[in-house]
Formats: structure tokens, sequence, C-alpha cells
């Protein structure tokens, strides 16, 4: 847990401290911000991450595109990623999984929900 | 010679018809005009203010997440040194501090807990905050149609205002709500173990 470095993308400065703050009470400090799918790609060229943690609509870059983007790149390939957004309809998290989630959350939380499923995807 | 009055007569009236159904047209126009008017005026003033509703609601929010960010610091602070006394206190063997340092820590920790709670509730922002954004971008749409009407009728020509956009990018989810989920965690738990 101590060497996990999670990048928390989501376009809401609300959204992203609440994760921030959740992920820090459940023992996760090592978390860098990204407002958008585009943000988040530029982070990734500059830093190496083990985990990723996603929203959906986001402008200049959405996260069903940003997850398409990574997983086309061999060194981000079986990158965990965990979508968390507020879609909930069905053909949505089936379009999520085909695009290459690893887990999926929908807006809003708790913070259990959010430790259990980092954990069951680093347990694989 | 009677023939061509009784031709010239039916013209002039028939042309008396026209220029009243014309002047009834031009009225109702005028009756038009003016709402559109005022509507397109309005639409910017909607959009406005929606857009405050929403950096109003998260400035706010904010402001209630520094407060429980500092009562989530404070109390675990008060828990760190309410466990050096109960050390102190064990050593000296005064059990009634001991008692009192237990139901204090317990209180500080129920409190850091309450905190998290105001702070997973705040996720409500997120969710509002899409759902004006879905508003406001049917009021522009709205807008740049009405536009594009009394340009229109203005005699004005329309490929003038056919590249009007939304002033803002906007991303939002059409059906985010805070209650109703289409699919719950645990079905999607089951879509996601048949992976």
């Amino acid at each position: 847990m101590a060497d996990l470095k999670i990048l928390a993308v989501d376009d809401s400065p609300t959204m992203r401290r609440i994760i921030l703050n959740t992920l820090k009470r459940a023992g996760f400090t090592d978390v860098v911000e990204a407002v958008d799918g585009k943000d988040a790609l530029a982070k990734m060229e500059v830093d190496t991450f083990n985990f990723v943690i996603t929203d959906w609509n986001m402008p200049e870059m959405d996260g069903l595109t940003f997850v398409t983007n990574i997983r086309k790149s061999d060194q981000y390939k079986t990158l965990p990623i965990l979508m968390v957004t507020t879609r909930s309809v069905k053909d949505d998290i089936l379009e999520a999984m085909k695009a290459g989630v690893n887990n999926y959350i929908v807006k809003p939380f708790t913070p259990e929900t959010l430790k259990e499923k980092i954990d069951q995807i680093l347990a694989g | 010679m009677s023939k061509v009055i009784n031709l010239q007569d039916k013209i002039k009236a028939e042309l008396m018809d026209i220029s009243g159904t014309i002047n009834e047209i031009v009225e109702s126009y005028k009756q038009l005009h003016s709402p559109l008017v005022e509507t397109q005026e309005n639409v910017p003033k909607a959009t406005e203010q929606l857009d405050k509703i929403s950096e109003q609601t998260e400035a706010a929010t904010h402001r209630m997440l520094d407060t429980a960010e500092m009562i989530t610091q404070r109390e675990d602070e008060v828990i760190a040194g309410l466990n050096k006394i109960k050390t102190m206190a064990q050593n000296k063997e005064l059990d009634t501090i001991d008692t009192l340092c237990d139901e204090i820590a317990q209180k500080a920790s129920d409190n850091s807990n309450d905190a998290f709670v105001i702070m997973d509730a705040l996720q409500f922002q997120d969710i509002t905050s899409q759902q004006i954004d879905h508003a406001v971008v049917l009021l522009e749409e709205l807008g740049i149609r009405l536009h594009k009407i009394l340009t229109v009728l203005g005699g004005e020509d329309i490929a003038s205002v056919q590249n009007i956009t939304p002033s803002k990018k906007r991303a939002f989810d059409p059906h985010a709500d805070l209650f109703d989920k289409k699919t719950n965690q645990s079905d999607i738990d089951n879509l996601f173990a048949k992976k």
C-alpha cells in the first residue's frame, strides 16, 4: 500500500478533494490529481503511476477516451483502473468494461466501497 | 366599359383583402417579436444565474470541506494527546483519569468519523453541478434558436448567426442523480465478476 502511487482524475475539484481525503484515510497517501483525460495523459508522460481512479464526464478528454488511450500503450496495458462516475446506465458500464476498466463505482459512493474496490483490483 | 369597371372593383376588393391580411400578419409579428426579444434577453440571464448557483455551491462546499478537514485534523491530535495522558495516568495508577480518557478518546474518534460523513455527503455538489450544466446547455440551445428566429424575422441573413456556439464547453451526465442509480453497485459487481 505504501508504494502505491495513485492518479485521481476528475474535473470536479470537490470530488477530487473527497477522493483524496477518502484515500488518505484508507492509507493511500501518494496521490496526484488531474482535471481531465488530457491532463492525466500529460502527467503519465512525466510520472509513473500504479493505480488510476477516473471520472467519465470531463471536458477536453472524457474518462472513456482516456482509458481507451492508456490501454493502447504497452506500458499501461495492465495498469489497474477504477472508474468512479455518476453514469449508472447498464450500457455505459458495459462500454467502460469494454474500454478496459478493472472496476466501476457509481457516485455517490461510500469510503468503504472505494477502499473495497481498490483492494479487490490490487488482489487481482 | 361596365365590365372593366366591374373588374377594377373586384381587383380593388381583392387588394383591400390582401392589405387587411398583411396588416394582420404585421400585427401578429409585432406581438410575436416582443416576447421573443424578451425571451432572448432572459435566457442569457437564466444561464448566468445557473452558472452562479454552480459556482456558489462549489464555494460553499469548499468552505464545508475546509471545516471538515480541520475537525478531522484536530480530532486526530486530540486522540494522540489523550493517548499520551492515558499512558501517564496508567503509570500513576489514576483509574478515574484512565476511564475518562477512554471516553473522551471515543468521542473524539466519533467526531472524526462524523466529519467524514459530512465529507461524503458533499458528493451532492458534483451531481447537482452536472444537473445544472444540463439545464444550462438546454437554455443555451434555446437561446441560439431564438436568436436565429429573430434574425430571420428581422430580415437579416441567417448565415450571420449560423455559427453561434455555446459560451463554454460542458461535460455532464444527463442522468446524474443523487438518489436514483439505474444500476446498483451489487449488479455492477456481478457484471465485473463475470468478466
